[in-house]
C-alpha cells in the first residue's frame, strides 16, 4: 500500500484573476513505505510549492493528497495532526530557530503534539544522537552555533515529532562537502531508525544518484517523469532539454561510448562505474 | 608588477563571546592581474574573511593588503579601492535594488557621478557582457536565480572594477543557473581581462581556473593549478572538502588497479584516459 497519494494535484495562484498561475498542473504520484523519492526540477519548475502540499502547508486548488488512504483534508480542524506525521523541514531551516536554549528548540514540535516532559527529554535525546548534537549543547543557545550545528538541529526539531515522511527542500544547500556528507547520512540513519519514508529535493544529480530510489522530475509546473533513478538518468537529451543534466560520471561514461568504447552507459555513482570498467576488463578476452 | 592584488602577513582577530577568535593567520597571498582564481575552504575556514579583504570590507588586524598598489588600511583611498574591486554573494535577492533590470545596473554608476550617456552605456554592455541585455525592461524578482545573479554581476561590471570577488555566488542556484554563472565569469575573464576571485564549495566549478588555493583554519595549505590541486585525493579530504566527480572516479579506479592518472579533469579528458587504461589492459 502507498502511504501517500497525490492524485491530480493542482495548485494556481491568483486565481480568479486574470494573472492566474499553475505553479503545479495535474500532477499525479504515490510514495511507497520507507522509499527515498528524490525532486529534481530547475528553479521554478514548482517543486517547493508541490512539497508544501505534503503537509497542509498550502491547501491545493484542485486533486487531492492521501495519507494512509485518507484525504489529509477530510476533517481541516484535524490538519495539525498530518504535520506532526509528515514533517517538512525547510530551505536554510536554520534561520527558523528562535527558541533560547537548543533544547526547547527541538523540543517545541514534540511539546505542541502534547507528550509530557519525561518523553520529551526521551525524544529529544534520542533525536540529538542521530543529528549528532552533543548533550552539553543543549542548554547552549541556538544563536552560538556554526552554521552546520545550527542546520542539524533545525532538522532535529522536525524529526523529534517522528514523522513517518519527512521532506526535505533542499537540505545540503550552502554546506561544504563535509556537511553535506553529513546531511546525508543523517537522512538516512533516521530513515533506518524508524522505517520512515523520506522525499528530499536537490539540485545535486550526483546526491541523488547514492540516495534515492525513485526520482521526480517537475518541469514548469507539470510533471515530466516519475521513474526509478536509472529510468530518468538514462535519458540525458530530455534532461539538459529542461535545464537538467545527468551526474558527471554518467557523462564521461556517455562521452566513453561516444569514443567507441562498448560500455553500459547506465551507470550513475563512481561506485557502479568502477564496477562496469572491471567488469569490461575481466570480459575483455571475449568481447 | 603584475600582481593586482597583494596579501602581506595578514592576520585578522575578532572578538566573540569576550574571546579573541583569529580568522586569518599570518597569511601571504599575490592575485595576478588577469588570472581566474578560486578559493575553497570548509565553512569557517577563514575564506569569506579573506574574500572581504580584498576590497577592505575586512581590514587586516596585523600586515597589509594592497591593491593596485594601495594600502586598504589608507581611509581617503577607501572609495577607489572599492571601485577597484567589485563583491558578489550569495543570495542575489539581497543585492538587487531597483524594480527593473537596466535601472538597478545603473545604480553604481549613478553613484559614482557619471554623465547620463556614459551610464546608458555602460549599463548596455554590462547587460551584454552577462547576456542580460534582452531582459533590461523586465523586473528583477521574474528571473530565474541565475539570471538575477547575472544581474547583480552586471551591477558591479557597470562600475569598471579591475577585479570580481564573488563569495559562493552559486550556492543557491540549480545546475543551469550555476553553469550560467560559470560560463559568464570565464568570459569576463578572458575577453575582457577582468581579474576573478571565486569563493566555492563546488569542486568542478574550480576546474576551468587558473588557480585554487585551499584554505584550512585561517592558512593557506595548498596552492596550484587545478589538476595539481586535486590530485591530492586524500589531503583535501582531510580538510572537509572533496574533489570533483571525475577525479574521484580515476582515484577509485586507481584504487582498483587500474593504470590511471588522477591529474585530470574534464570529462573529455577522462573519458579518453580511461579508454587509453582499457586498451592498455587488453594487450
Amino acid at each position: 500500500m502507498s502511504i501517500l497519494q497525490v492524485k491530480n494535484l493542482t495548485h494556481s495562484y491568483n486565481g480568479n484573476t486574470p494573472f492566474v498561475n499553475d505553479a503545479v498542473s495535474n500532477v499525479s504520484f504515490a510514495v511507497e513505505k520507507g522509499e527515498i523519492l528524490g525532486i529534481i526540477g530547475h528553479t521554478g519548475s514548482g517543486k517547493s510549492t508541490l512539497v508544501q502540499h505534503l503537509n497542509g502547508l498550502l491547501k491545493p486548488t484542485d486533486g487531492q493528497i492521501l495519507f494512509e488512504n485518507e484525504d489529509i483534508w477530510k476533517n481541516p480542524k484535524e490538519i495539525r495532526k498530518i504535520r506532526s506525521k509528515i514533517g517538512l523541514v525547510f530551505q536554510y531551516p536554520e534561520y527558523q530557530l528562535f527558541e533560547e536554549t537548543v533544547f526547547s528548540d527541538i523540543a517545541f514540535g514534540p511539546k505542541n503534539m502534547g507528550l509530557s516532559d519525561d518523553e520529551l527529554d526521551k525524544r529529544v535525546k534520542e533525536i540529538c544522537e542521530i543529528v549528532g548534537v552533543k548533550p552539553e549543547y543543549l542548554q547552549k543557545s541556538p544563536f552560538d552555533l556554526s552554521g552546520g550545528e545550527k542546520r542539524r538541529v533545525a532538522i532535529a526539531g522536525v524529526m523529534a515529532m517522528r514523522p513517518e515522511i519527512i521532506v526535505f527542500d533542499e537540505p545540503t544547500a550552502g554546506l561544504d562537502p563535509k556537511g553535506r556528507d553529513n546531511i546525508i547520512k543523517i537522512i538516512k540513519d533516521y530513515r533506518k531508525a524508524f522505517n520512515a519514508t523520506v522525499i528530499i529535493i536537490s539540485h545535486s544529480m550526483e546526491d541523488m544518484a547514492l540516495l534515492a530510489d525513485k526520482l521526480l522530475v517537475m518541469n514548469k509546473g507539470n510533471l515530466e517523469m516519475f521513474d526509478t533513478v536509472d529510468n530518468v538518468f538514462s535519458q540525458g537529451d530530455k534532461l539538459r532539454e529542461i535545464g537538467l543534466n545527468v551526474p558527471i560520471v554518467t557523462r564521461v561514461f556517455n562521452k566513453l561510448k561516444a569514443l567507441g568504447v562498448d560500455v553500459n552507459e547506465n551507470v550513475f555513482t563512481v561506485t557502479d562505474a568502477v564496477n562496469e570498467l572491471k567488469r569490461i576488463k575481466a570480459g575483455d578476452g571475449n568481447a | 608588477m603584475n600582481n593586482l592584488i597583494e596579501i602581506k602577513n595578514v592576520t585578522f582577530e575578532y572578538v566573540e563571546d569576550d574571546t579573541l577568535h583569529t580568522a586569518i593567520k599570518n597569511l601571504n597571498l599575490n592575485i595576478e592581474k588577469g588570472s581566474f582564481t578560486v578559493i575553497l575552504g570548509h565553512n569557517g575556514s577563514g575564506k569569506s574573511t579573506l574574500a572581504k579583504m580584498l576590497n577592505g570590507l575586512n581590514k587586516p588586524s596585523f600586515g597589509d593588503v594592497l591593491v593596485n598598489g594601495i594600502n586598504t588600511k589608507d581611509e581617503e583611498t577607501e572609495i577607489d579601492i572599492k571601485r577597484m574591486v567589485g563583491m558578489v554573494f550569495q543570495n542575489p535577492d539581497n543585492q538587487l535594488v531597483a524594480s527593473i533590470v537596466e535601472e538597478d545596473v545603473a545604480f553604481g554608476p549613478e553613484n559614482l557621478g557619471l554623465q547620463p550617456l556614459e551610464i546608458r552605456k555602460r549599463v548596455d554592455e554590462a547587460l551584454k557582457s552577462v547576456g542580460m541585455f534582452e531582459f533590461k525592461n523586465s523586473t528583477p524578482h521574474r528571473l530565474s536565480g541565475g539570471q538575477k545573479q547575472r544581474i547583480a554581476i552586471a551591477g558591479i561590471i557597470a562600475m569598471k572594477p579591475l577585479c570580481l570577488v564573488l563569495d559562493e555566488p552559486t550556492a543557491m542556484l540549480d545546475p543551469k543557473g550555476r553553469a550560467e554563472i560559470i560560463t559568464t565569469l570565464l568570459k569576463l575573464n578572458k575577453e575582457d581581462g577582468i581579474t576573478v576571485v571565486l569563493i566555492t564549495h563546488y569542486m568542478e566549478e574550480a576546474e576551468k581556473a587558473d588557480r585554487v588555493v585551499v584554505m584550512n583554519d585561517g592558512e593557506i595549505i595548498a596552492d596550484g593549478k587545478p589538476c595539481e590541486i586535486f590530485k591530492n585525493v586524500e589531503q583535501l579530504k582531510s580538510v572537509g572538502l572533496d574533489v570533483p566527480q571525475t577525479t574521484e572516479l580515476l582515484y577509485e579506479m586507481q584504487k582498483s588497479g587500474f593504470e590511471v592518472s588522477t591529474n585530470i579533469l574534464s570529462i573529455e579528458e577522462v573519458a579518453k584516459e580511461i579508454k587509453n587504461a582499457l586498451h592498455l589492459e587488453e594487450n
